[in-house]
């Protein structure tokens, strides 16, 4: 079976934006271009005695605007082109967010479902002590990602340091609490996502107070992104499901009664005294937001067409397939795209970056005024933008983003 | 009426703590003291009667025996010497004189009644004595204490004894320890007043942890439960022989040949005669154990495979040299046994013998039918003698909850295991002494009856045990544990097995064995729950888990099984409301924390973490504990006696200091699916069209061909469109067709949505194992969207089955690339279900059965499974799917 080379998709992307701002091939081709790719070995002492030798890599996609920053992941199928691909994407992510930074990301093969935390402590370490001369906070800034957690940022950044002979905490993000890591991170994606959705429905002329709401998936974004909904804006969350099932009710769903029910039973469709519903029959409500907060192309040719929600916030990564993103660009439904929407993440991630860079922490409500401000300014960049070229704000986004990159390396004399 | 309406005035006994225990003395008791030692006595008789006098009670000292005085003289204080030799009239008549003389509201000492026993050379005169006089004391609230020797006297003395008192009180001692536990307070009602209390300066504290209950129990000297002196059959005769030699011999002591011979006839009766079960008794059962045992049988006959199979792996382990010291690390055990006579002995006196046989030839019988029939066990009666001593063991326990366990001859053998067929039934025992003798009948009498229900039948005709000698043991064993909060719950219990299949990379050592690991009863380790998920542990690596970072919290244990002390039932509950406060004691060796947003290993035991953030991951008992290491060397152990592999169920206790003690409970051969053979290579070049569906996850090896027919449940049908009354009825259906086709003689697939025999049916066919035995394939399909998600099953009583009958057993994601699910295949082929079962024609919308050969033009289909690959396909041969020959369904 022959599989989609995700870089190859990445640069599709690339030129489509190119032809909208109607770059220069040079142009173009730079930016299909990663900038510099580093291949390590990684020797790593097993449990069991032996010396097993992994594979890892660092992608700095282009750092025109900064640092590059991206997040490393451990995965047994990791190849190049993803890395590639994932680097390319942090690049317009970080751009559109107008932070300071470039694009990057890093990856080991590796499978953690075969290693004790005794293994991946020690091949977390090794994976620094081969990168150390590449990253740095000033020039590349990791973070978890798929198959890495807070604990393992802790060990990367303490072999940093370790090295550099000094403690170095902006060398990685997405580090636990108590060694540096950022307050309000734990719902910074659907809280950043909360921000673009109130700006959609300003300037939608939607009140959100009386705005009926689905959400689909109730993991830590879904769950988060109905609570927040509910506490920010007053709008009833009327639907929320899981991979086994949801739960309707047209006065409102319990948000915290749902999650508790999810962590004790396993999904929120055993939440008592509601009318049970399918993911299916949840993408179809007649609902003012529709929130996919779980899993890829779940808004496909097939259902697009049925949807009637007036925004849909996309918090998962690509839950909508092209096919279906022309369909509700025809109709209508405005679409906060996922680069977007979900943009929260990193944007925190700079701030752990910046606070680190202080040696001073914020307060929570801190954290979240800035992220406030930066998701409101970026979202209407898109939105403009979307105006302004008569393009969809998936493509916009892509555009804005593009158009941030390519000024940066202007200005610094590149092309 | 007078008596009664004073009854329920106090009177002091001059102990607090007494007083506490039994919510205070009443006019009108009379208190049986049951010591072993004589010395005991006195304490609790002079505290009695200086709080009497003090609060101007008119006290009595009758003194009639040999021994000390009880009391000596003082003010305040009568003391009324009788002699006992010239009989039991003139004693009597002269006790109820001095009592009909004093009158109303008196306090009375009496000496050690055993002593009339040496007078009257029979326990018949002491009882008769007892019933005249305590009512009597009764009637005129008056406040009696007497004492009686432990174990000197028949059980149905006792017995008659305890029916009159209305207190009475066990004092023993074990240890340099002094314990007391009441076994009847008429009237009063508190969770703890029957457990053993253990007498210090400050309190008498409950030993309520069950660890520490067995072990005093067990060490209490007690008389044996059943010695008849008088019958020369091989039964008691052999007993006797080697209960003479008894007290000269510690375990272990070299014996007789005569010695030796007797041994062995005794335990050939009661531990069976397998080839296998002699040798490891032989080897490994000391006389004084197998003693032990009898001591502890209810009725005569087998102690069946279970308790058989639990007490040889004690013996196995206790009497081995190693690197663990299992003396230091196994817990006391104090079951009793209920020997399998006593099961032919119910059924022969309650009309159902006859019945029994019949369905034993038959070897099927419908859940209705079976319903009747379980209704008939609950009204039979157990013969009187064996009523007492059920009273003695139900005594015993006190309110320590139990588990009354099937233990069949058959069950747990060397090569049939019966896993779950039978019926194991808690008792929480909680309530007065007859509200819980009646709910051990109850349960003793469900699991009586389910020798005969249809999954037992069925299991047994399909291992041709049809009509063996299949009697019904029982096993009672004390529920491993301590009280928390109102629950009742061990730690840690699971279930362990020296091999693993369960092995999701190649670095684990299958030989090494896996462990299910539950926190509270193992209910929920050996039970196929949905959405809740034990620990699995490989004991050859025991820090790498299948998932990783927060999945580790979604696939974790949700819900814990208790007793719940105060309902008196098993219950289930969720973690985080039982250890709600975060104060249960070892919560940071069983959880990790979600905190920022990750899953974290405690590092110090305190934290203000709120309940609901906590997940039981085990990590810390699995790194800091030698926990597994003490599993894996039991598995390696009791493997190497046994010859083959086991599997074993467990409970264990930690301690703050992280030691670890563990409660063997049970120990049986375990199938293990067949790995290797001919055919288990997959063809490399099969023609997509060919294949029905391809696996990459399948656990057990095997080659099936030949199959006619499939019987097919869409999963996304099922999910969507299925109304609860049809899913509940699937089983049903399926069980009929399963049937159906046995007798075609038709080798048949079944595949369906998410979890075949889940108890929630919502996320699968709610099939029992009589439904299904007759497939040779079972399919678990998985797909994403309909959110069914096969749960790996090993080690469940449900994946058990599937292995003991060589069930090949495949879970199937058609979502995922490279399933090559031919759903084409599935949609098309015709439904002969209404051709097949005109009855259940209503069912072809939701339960397709495909006819193979009718649907292919003559293809069977034949599935590999290779484990090395974990690869497995099924595929039609001996011809093409011929679309044409396939019509749309529901067209003939």
């Amino acid at each position: 079976m022959t599989s989609i080379n995700p870089f190859e998709v990445a640069k599709r992307q690339i030129d489509a934006c190119a032809d909208i701002l109607k770059l220069p091939p040079s142009v173009t081709a730079m930016l299909k271009t990663p900038m510099r790719e580093l291949h390590v070995a990684l020797p790593v002492r097993m449990d069991d005695g032996y010396v097993k030798v992994f594979q890892g890599f660092r992608v700095q996609y282009n750092d025109a605007k900064g640092p590059t920053k991206g997040g490393i992941r451990f995965h047994p199928d990791e190849t190049i082109d993803t890395v590639r691909a994932l680097a390319s994407w942090m690049t317009w992510k970080c751009a559109l967010l107008d932070l300071p930074l470039g694009g990057g990301k890093g990856g080991v093969i590796c499978n953690p479902k075969e290693m004790s935390p005794g293994e991946m402590e020690r091949l977390s370490r090794a994976y620094i002590r081969a990168v150390y001369q590449f990253v740095g906070p000033e020039r590349d800034v990791p973070a978890p990602d798929v198959y890495t957690t807070p604990q393992i940022m802790a060990w990367m950044m303490d072999e940093y340091s370790a090295i550099a002979g000094k403690s170095q905490f902006g060398v990685i993000t997405g580090k636990p609490l108590a060694v540096g890591g950022s307050p309000g991170r734990g719902d910074a994606t659907a809280r950043g996502g909360m921000y673009t959705i109130r700006e959609a429905a300003r300037s939608l002329g939607i009140d959100l107070s009386k705005a009926k709401v689905a959400v689909q998936g109730y993991g830590n974004a879904g769950y988060h992104a109905a609570r927040l909904c509910s506490e920010l804006f007053g709008s009833t969350i009327v639907a929320v499901c899981d991979s086994k099932g949801g739960v309707c009710c047209t006065t409102g769903v319990d948000t915290a009664a749902a999650y508790t029910c999810k962590n004790q039973t396993g999904s929120v469709c055993n939440l008592p005294g509601m009318e049970t519903i399918s993911n299916e029959e949840l993408m179809e409500l007649d609902v003012d937001i529709l929130i996919p907060a779980a899993i890829e192309n779940i808004i496909t040719d097939k259902n697009a067409g049925r949807i009637k929600a007036k925004i849909i916030a996309e918090l998962a990564n690509g839950p909508t397939t092209p096919e279906a993103d022309d369909i509700l660009y025809q109709n209508g439904v405005h679409v906060i795209p996922d680069f977007l929407c979900n943009a929260g993440g990193v944007t925190v991630s700079y701030f752990e970056m910046v606070q680190n860079y202080y040696m001073y922490t914020w307060e929570e409500a801190e954290v979240y005024e800035r992220l406030d401000r930066k998701m409101t300014a970026a979202y209407h960049s898109v939105l403009n933008t979307s105006r302004e070229h008569k393009i969809n704000m998936r493509q916009a986004a892509y555009v804005r983003a593009v158009e941030r990159v390519v000024e940066a390396m202007k200005l610094r004399g590149w092309i | 009426m007078e008596a009664q309406s004073t009854a329920l005035k106090k009177v002091q006994s001059g102990l607090t703590p007494l007083d506490e225990l039994l919510q205070g003395l009443r006019l009108g008791d009379n208190v049986v003291w049951q010591v072993d030692r004589l010395e005991d006595y006195p304490y609790f008789a002079h505290a009695f009667v200086d709080k009497a006098i003090s609060e101007g009670f008119e006290c009595v000292y009758l003194t009639f025996a040999a021994h000390a005085a009880i009391l000596e003289p003082r003010n305040g204080l009568t003391i009324k010497k009788i002699d006992p030799t010239p009989g039991f009239d003139y004693f009597a008549g002269e006790v109820h004189r001095i009592i009909e003389e004093r009158g109303r509201k008196v306090c009375y000492v009496f000496d050690n009644l055993s002593d009339l026993v040496d007078e009257w050379a029979t326990d018949e005169l002491l009882v008769n004595f007892f019933q005249v006089t305590c009512p009597y004391l009764y009637q005129l609230d008056d406040v009696a204490y007497f004492a009686l020797r432990r174990g000197q006297h028949a059980h149905s003395a006792i017995a008659r004894i305890r029916d009159t008192t209305q207190i009475l009180i066990d004092v023993y001692h074990v240890g340099g320890n002094t314990y007391v536990q009441p076994l009847k307070v008429s009237g009063r009602y508190s969770q703890q007043m029957f457990l053993p209390h253990l007498i210090t300066l400050d309190s008498w504290e409950p030993v309520s942890r069950s660890g520490d209950a067995a072990k005093i129990l067990a060490t209490a000297v007690r008389k044996p439960l059943n010695i008849s002196s008088e019958s020369i059959a091989p039964w008691d005769s052999v007993y006797r022989k080697l209960v003479q030699n008894r007290e000269s011999l510690d375990d272990w002591s070299p014996i007789s040949h005569e010695t030796k011979v007797l041994k062995e006839a005794l335990s050939r009766m009661m531990i069976g005669n397998h080839t296998k079960l002699i040798q490891l008794s032989e080897r490994h059962l000391s006389l004084g154990e197998l003693l032990r045992v009898r001591d502890r049988l209810i009725g005569s006959g087998r102690i069946g495979g279970k308790a058989a199979g639990m007490i040889l792996a004690r013996s196995v382990l206790l009497s081995g040299n190693g690197e663990i010291d299992f003396s230091q690390v196994l817990e006391e055990h104090d079951s009793f046994y209920i020997g399998s006579d006593v099961f032919f002995t119910f059924l022969v006196n309650n009309d159902l013998f006859e019945p029994r046989l019949e369905l034993t030839k038959t070897g099927s019988i419908s859940r209705d039918e079976f319903a009747k029939l379980e209704q008939k066990f609950f009204e039979g009666r157990f013969p009187d003698e064996i009523m007492e001593q059920f009273r003695g063991m139900i005594d015993y326990y006190g309110q320590a909850p139990i588990i009354v366990r099937s233990s069949s001859l058959l069950e747990d053998g060397f090569t049939d295991a019966f896993a779950g067929k039978y019926r194991s039934e808690f008792c929480a025992n909680q309530g007065s002494p007859e509200e819980r003798l009646n709910a051990f009948l109850r349960a003793i009498k469900l699991v009586y009856a389910s020798a005969l229900n249809p999954d037992a039948l069925a299991y047994r005709h399909r291992r041709g045990l049809g009509e063996g000698d299949e009697q019904m043991a029982v096993l009672v064993q004390r529920v491993s544990g301590m009280p928390y909060k109102r629950y009742f719950f061990p730690i840690l219990a699971g279930v362990a097995f020296s091999r693993n299949l369960y092995a999701w990379t190649n670095r684990i050592d299958p030989k090494k064995g896996m462990i299910r690991l539950v926190y509270g009863l193992g209910t929920r380790a050996v039970n196929r729950v949905s959405g809740d998920y034990p620990r699995m542990i490989a004991v050859s690596h025991p820090n790498i888990r299948p998932e990783t970072g927060m999945e580790a919290a979604k696939y974790s244990q949700r819900l814990v099984d208790i007793i719940n002390l105060e309902e008196n039932t098993l219950d289930t509950r969720p973690f985080s409301e039982i250890i709600k406060g975060n104060n249960y004691p070892v919560l940071s060796l069983l959880t990790s924390e979600i905190a920022d947003g990750y899953l974290r290993d405690w590092f110090v035991t305190s934290s203000a973490s709120s309940s609901e953030n906590l997940v039981l991951t085990f990590n810390n008992i699995i790194n800091r504990t030698a926990l597994v290491k003490i599993i894996g060397e039991i598995l390696r152990r009791l493997e190497e006696a046994w010859g083959q592999p086991v599997d074993i169920e467990f409970t264990a206790y930690v301690d703050s200091e992280e030691n670890i003690r563990v409660n063997l409970l049970q120990c049986r051969t375990l199938r293990v699916p067949t790995l290797t053979g001919p055919g288990v290579d997959i063809p490399k070049e099969l023609p997509k069209e060919q294949v029905l569906f391809r696996s990459s996850r399948a656990i057990n090896a095997g080659m099936v061909d030949k199959i006619g027919y499939i019987i097919y449940i869409d999963p996304k049908k099922y999910a969507e469109n299925v109304k609860i009354d049809t899913k509940k009825a699937l089983g049903r259906v399926i069980g009929k067709l399963n049937n159906y086709l046995r007798k075609k003689q038709h080798k048949v697939m079944m595949m369906g949505p998410g979890r075949w025999g889940s108890n929630n049916i919502e996320l699968g066919v709610n099939v029992g194992y009589a439904d299904i035995d007759n497939t040779a394939v079972l399919v678990e399909v998985a797909r994403e969207k309909a959110g069914h998600t096969p749960e790996v099953s090993y080690g469940t009583h449900f994946f058990q089955d599937l292995v003991e009958s060589d069930i090949l057993y495949l879970p199937v994601y058609p979502d995922e690339d490279g399933s090559d699910f031919n759903t084409s295949f599935f949609s098309h082929s015709p439904n002969v279900l209404g051709n097949l079962l005109p009855e259940f024609k209503d069912y072809e919308d939701i339960i397709l059965v495909i006819d193979l050969p009718m649907a292919t033009d003559g293809a069977s289909a034949k599935v590999i499974a290779d484990p090395k690959t974990r690869h497995a396909v099924c595929f039609l041969e001996k011809g093409q799917i011929q679309k044409t020959k396939i019509q749309k369904k529901g067209k003939k």
